[in-house]
C-alpha cells in the first residue's frame, strides 16, 4: 500500500523541526568571550526580528529602532541564556516585549493604517488590483482574529517558526499552539467566506 | 459501543489535521499514521486538507509589511549601539553591591544595638555574695551559703548585707559597708594572729 502522505506536496517543504538549536553554538561562543559570535546572530536574525516588530510598529524607521533596541537587550542578556528555548524564540520574545513596550510609550503617535484597498483607486492595473485586494482581505481577516490565535498564526505562517517555538513565544503548550493554529485557520476561512475563498 | 466525538475530540482531531497540512514532520509517527488512514478513507478529509493548504499558501505569498530597511545599515547601527565590550555577568558588576553592602551594614548595626543584653545593675562587692530574692523577706533565722577557702560557711544574710556596700551608693561615699568591697588590700595586711582569729571564728561558725 502506498502512503498518501508520500504524495502530498507539503511534505516536500523543508522541515522546521531541528534536532538541535543551530544558534546555540553561537550563544556558547559569545558566553566564552567571542564578541563576533553576536554579530553572526544579528546577521542571521535581524530580518526576522524586523518583520516581526514591523507587524506591531507601523513605521519602518520605528521598527528599525525597536529591532536595534531588542538586539541591545539580547546582547546584555545573552550571557544568562541557558538554552531552555531556542535562541531564535528567545530573541523574538525580546523583540515582542520591546515592540509592546514601544507601543505603550508611543500610543498616540501610531499612524492609522492606510487600507490597502483604498490605494487601489490610484492604481488601476488589473493584476495589481487583484493581488492587493487579496492581500488586503487577508490582512483584515487576520486582524479580526482573537489575539492568541492571531499571534500563533502569524508566528507560524509569517515567521516560519516550529510549533515548539510558537508555543514558547505564545507561552502555552505545543498542543495548545496547534489547537490555536487550527482555530485561527478555521476562523479565517469563515471570515473570508465563499466570495474570497481561494 | 462507539461514542460520538465531543467538541474536545473534534478540536484535537482538527488541530492534528491542520498541523499535518502545515508540517507533517512535527507530528508523532502515531499521529501521522492516524491522519493518513483518515485521508485514505475519507474524500471529505482530503478536500478539507487541500483547502487549508491553499489558504496557507496564499497567506505565505503575502509580502511582509512595510519597506524593508538597508540590512547592512541596520547591522552596523546595532553593532554601534551594543559596542565592542562584552557585557559583564551580573555577579561581576559592582552596581548591585552598593545597596547590598548598605543593607548588610544596617543589619549588623541593628543586631549590635538590639542584640546586646540589657545592662545588669552595677554590683560591687564580693561576687559570691548574691543578694537574696527581693520577694523573700529576710529574717534572723535565714542563712546563705558562703564559700571561703574551699569550705561552705552559712552566713547570716542580714550580717552579709552589712558587709557589702549598697549597690546604689555609688555617689554616697559616707554610706559604706563594714568591709570595703572595692579595696581588699587590707586583707594582705592582716598579721598571722588576726588570720588565726578569723579562722578560729570561721571554724566556730561551721560547728555552730
Amino acid at each position: 500500500m502506498v502512503s498518501l502522505a508520500a504524495g502530498l506536496p507539503l511534505l516536500e517543504r523543508p522541515t522546521r523541526v531541528t534536532p538541535a538549536d543551530p544558534d546555540l553554538e553561537l550563544a556558547e561562543r559569545f558566553r566564552a568571550g567571542d564578541r563576533a559570535a553576536f554579530d553572526l546572530i544579528v546577521r542571521r536574525h535581524q530580518k526576522g526580528m524586523w518583520r516581526l516588530v514591523r507587524r506591531y510598529v507601523k513605521r519602518d524607521a520605528d521598527a528599525a529602532d525597536v529591532t536595534q533596541l531588542a538586539f541591545v537587550r539580547a546582547f546584555r542578556g545573552l550571557g544568562a541564556f541557558r538554552g531552555t528555548a531556542t535562541v531564535r524564540s528567545w530573541l523574538y520574545r525580546i523583540a515582542i516585549n520591546c515592540a509592546l513596550s514601544w507601543l505603550r510609550d508611543h500610543r498616540r503617535e501610531q499612524p492609522t493604517e492606510l487600507a490597502e484597498d483604498a490605494l487601489l483607486a490610484d492604481n488601476p492595473a488589473p493584476a495589481q488590483i487583484s493581488a492587493s485586494d487579496d492581500r488586503a482581505w487577508l490582512r483584515k481577516a487576520i486582524a479580526q482574529l482573537p489575539p492568541k490565535q492571531k499571534l500563533v498564526l502569524e508566528l507560524r505562517v509569517f515567521d516560519d517558526l516550529s510549533f515548539k517555538e510558537v508555543a514558547e513565544l505564545a507561552e502555552c503548550s505545543e498542543n495548545t499552539a496547534k489547537v490555536n493554529f487550527h482555530y485561527a485557520v478555521k476562523r479565517l476561512r469563515d471570515i473570508l467566506g465563499a466570495d474570497h475563498a481561494p | 459501543m462507539r461514542r460520538d466525538p465531543t467538541e474536545h475530540d473534534r478540536a484535537a482531531l482538527g488541530s492534528l489535521d491542520t498541523a499535518y497540512v502545515d508540517g507533517v514532520a512535527e507530528l508523532s509517527p502515531d499521529e501521522r499514521r492516524a491522519i493518513e488512514a483518515r485521508l485514505a478513507a475519507d474524500p471529505a478529509v482530503r478536500a478539507e486538507h487541500a483547502a487549508v493548504r491553499r489558504l496557507l499558501a496564499r497567506m505565505r505569498a503575502v509580502p511582509p509589511e512595510g519597506s524593508e530597511p538597508d540590512w547592512s545599515a541596520l547591522e552596523r547601527s546595532i553593532r554601534e549601539a551594543v559596542g565592542d565590550e562584552l557585557p559583564r555577568p551580573w555577579w561581576r558588576r559592582w552596581t548591585w553591591m552598593a545597596p547590598l553592602a548598605t543593607a548588610v551594614a544596617a543589619a549588623v548595626v541593628l543586631l549590635v544595638v538590639w542584640g546586646r543584653p540589657a545592662p545588669s545593675p552595677v554590683r560591687r562587692g564580693l561576687p559570691v555574695l548574691e543578694r537574696p530574692a527581693p520577694a523573700a523577706e529576710l529574717t534572723d533565722d535565714d542563712s546563705i551559703a558562703l564559700w571561703l577557702d574551699g569550705a561552705e560557711v552559712d552566713v547570716d544574710p542580714i550580717a552579709a548585707e552589712a558587709l557589702v556596700e549598697p549597690a546604689d551608693s555609688d555617689d554616697d561615699v559616707t554610706d559604706v559597708g563594714l568591709l570595703p568591697a572595692t579595696d581588699l588590700a587590707w586583707v594582705d595586711n592582716l598579721d598571722d594572729e588576726a588570720l588565726d582569729r578569723a579562722e578560729h571564728w570561721l571554724a566556730g561558725k561551721k560547728k555552730g
